[in-house]
């Protein structure tokens, strides 16, 4: 019986999610050699450049850097610019702050830090003058910028009204040929080709990319010497604790399981959050009804939401629809709050919020220290 | 109270995002109550579009005793037409973003370049100071995170005004009735900056988020059709609770969701 195709019954195989065995295809090997990559060991190996010809044109993406690095948002308008490039349209991402971290990561070819151009100031005429510079050199055919209140949806229709281009902001959906907006805020969208300058809300650009861009570092143009109109009166001091909880980017939040209220209101301030609590822990008389979230109490759109001891009753989770990252510790796998938490420790709240508690101090004054040397 | 320096505010016609019933944009109901306060009777108040639109009404409600319209028709370019009637007032402030059709919130900034003086954006409080011979504005600025930054800038300037500004409104209906409409005869509309041509969908439809396309081989494709992706997060079970603190402390770090 020559010939015959036969299987191989130790071919490579993995763990689907259900517990089955599927075999891997077109792979040689035996199963026991264990071709038991995850999705993140598959994500690590080397991707390749997203274009290998030299650019001819260009793509700019404009944002603040905050502490040394991009967040979600500024990280999209840069894959927004990427992945609406072809392969002869070059992305250059134009990082106002100091920045510590790959951009070609995000899909970069060049990168132009401007170090002394920090969020925290206000020096709208310098920013847009140094833009301008990129613009005039570079000629971009589409630039891209998060559209947020933090300084860079300011700086983009600076530049809008500057150029007298038609542009679009508070963009909700883009591709290659048009953008979309929500019109009049409702549900239904507008959209038009995509226009020169575009500032992106969050949430519309899948930040993974296949690929990565060149990386290749620019020199900064001389800071043109500009008389500001505006005075920097500086920045206002202010303590988490007496953030509203509706404007609070990082909130922890206590349901029934926590016990100590003075331990979770120390953590608290250690990560710098605001305080927030579920129903149940506002009528037992822990908290104020102030800080009460979920249907009955306040929406919030923090990005971050630690819930502690909550078992996210319906009620609740409809106050963090808008949360992008939760975390949960719970002492129950089969919570509510585990389908709704991006990460969950299954754990004791109290022990597990002093061991954060410890940790975090451990780590600031470890980056307070290497800040220091730097 | 007159006030020294001259100041406008800008009125938009506001819709309920759900009803669509016609009322005063909150944005610029707070802008002009910001402008009350600096300067009382001596706030123009101008509504750029047609002199029948409903929510005027709740401006004058709102206090508005005397609402001038400056005629712009659809098609039309308000910022230059708004420009023309503005070019001599000190202190223009406006809201932030309208309530109907795109929302750009880049009036502000298109009318201060049509006007070449400074804009500020998102400003909670307005103090407006006598210095030397000209006025000098103090600007308390929103951010996000509860954070607040403090401006100056010499007048004349275009102030936009974030909704948040701590003002109580108050609504009278007597004000409704005797409010009154003007209209200001414009001689010359022009045509100003080109505007996107927004497409309006016929229905509502959840929106597709860009991704970038992957050239993955045949066997790629099929490993990710038939591993399903995983729903839900991450369920960390085991270790010492230092352990578990450490993996919570590797999240926030991995998503930079903290500073340090
Ligand atoms: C009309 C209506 C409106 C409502 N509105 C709201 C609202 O606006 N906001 C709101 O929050 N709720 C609201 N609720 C109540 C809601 O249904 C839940 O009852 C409430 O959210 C539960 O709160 P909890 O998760 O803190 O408490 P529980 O449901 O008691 O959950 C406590 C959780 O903590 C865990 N736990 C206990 N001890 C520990 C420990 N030592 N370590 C770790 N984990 C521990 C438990 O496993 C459990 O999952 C509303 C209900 C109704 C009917």
């Amino acid at each position: 019986m020559t010939g015959m195709k036969r299987v191989d019954p130790r071919r490579a195989y993995r763990m689907g999610s259900t517990g089955l065995r599927r075999i891997v295809l077109g792979e040689s090997g035996a199963g026991d050699a264990a071709l038991r990559f995850t999705s993140n060991q598959t994500d690590s190996r080397a991707k390749p450049l997203r274009s290998s010809v030299a650019a001819t044109r260009w793509h700019i993406a404009v944002a603040h850097a905050y502490r040394g690095r991009l967040d979600d948002h500024a990280r999209e308008a840069i894959a927004a610019a990427a992945i609406l490039a072809g392969p002869e349209v070059g992305v250059l991402a134009v990082i106002l702050g100091a920045y510590h971290e790959n951009a070609a990561e995000l899909g970069a070819d060049k990168i132009a830090i401007i170090e002394d151009l920090e969020a925290s100031r206000y020096e709208p005429q310098r920013e847009e003058a140094v833009v301008q510079s990129f613009v005039e050199h570079y000629a971009p055919e589409h630039i891209f910028m998060p559209d947020n209140l933090s300084g860079d949806g300011d700086l983009g229709r600076r530049l809008i009204a500057k150029q007298k281009g038609v542009a679009a902001t508070h963009v909700a959906e883009i591709d290659a040929a048009h953008v979309a907006t929500a019109w009049s805020s409702g549900p239904v969208l507008a959209s038009t080709p995509l226009p020169g300058i575009v500032l992106i809300d969050a949430g519309i650009v899948d930040t993974n990319l296949p690929f990565v861009g060149a990386g290749e570092t620019v020199t900064p143009p001389q800071l043109p010497e500009i008389a500001e109109r505006f005075r920097d009166l500086g920045l206002e001091p202010s303590a988490a604790e007496a953030i509203a909880l509706e404007e609070a980017d990082f909130i922890v939040s206590a349901g029934n399981g926590v016990s100590e209220v003075a331990t979770l209101e120390q953590l608290a301030r250690s990560l710098g959050a605001a305080v927030g609590a579920s129903r149940v822990a506002v009528d037992e008389g822990k908290f104020p009804r102030s800080k009460q979230i979920g249907a009955s109490g306040k929406t919030v759109s923090a990005t971050t939401y630690f819930a502690i001891g909550i078992s996210g009753a319906v009620q609740h989770l409809q106050g963090i629809k808008a949360c992008r990252h939760v975390i949960a510790i719970n002492r129950d796998a089969g919570a509510p709050i585990v389908k709704r938490a991006d990460l969950t420790i299954i754990a004791d709240a109290e022990e597990l919020m002093q061991a954060l508690i410890t940790r975090v101090a451990q780590a600031r004054e470890q980056t307070d220290a290497t800040e220091a040397n730097r | 109270m007159s006030a020294p320096f001259s100041i406008a505010v800008l009125v938009s016609a506001g819709r309920h995002p759900v009803s669509g019933v016609p009322r005063a944009c909150r944005g610029d109901a707070v802008a002009m109550a910001i402008g009350h306060s600096l300067a009382g009777s001596a706030l123009r108040v101008l509504h750029a579009g047609t002199e029948d639109e409903p929510s005027l009404k709740d401006y004058m409600a709102y206090g508005a005793k005397n609402i001038e319209v400056v005629p712009v028709r659809e098609g039309d370019d308000a910022i230059a037409a708004l420009a023309s009637v503005l070019r001599g007032v000190d202190v223009i402030l406006t809201g932030c973003k309208a309530e109907q059709g795109a929302g750009s919130g880049l009036l502000p900034y298109l009318l201060a370049e049509a006007l070449s003086r400074p804009v500020i954006a998102n400003a909670l409080e307005v103090k407006i100071e006598r210095k030397d011979s000209s006025f000098d504005a103090r600007i308390r600025q929103f951010l996000p995170k509860g954070q607040r930054r403090q401006i100056a800038c010499a007048t004349p300037l275009v102030i936009a005004v974030h909704p948040f500004a701590p003002v109580s409104l108050k609504y009278a209906y007597a004000r409704q009735i005797s409010g009154q409409i003007e209209v200001i005869p414009l001689t010359n509309p022009t045509c100003g900056a080109p505007q996107p041509d927004w497409v309006l969908e016929k229905a509502a439809r959840t929106r597709v988020r860009l991704k970038a396309q992957e050239k993955k081989s045949g066997h790629a494709r099929l490993l990710s059709a038939i591993v399903s992706e995983v729903k839900g997060g991450v369920v960390a079970f085991e270790g010492t609770t230092v352990d578990k603190a450490q993996v919570v402390l590797n999240y926030l770090r991995e998503h930079r969701l903290v500073d340090f």
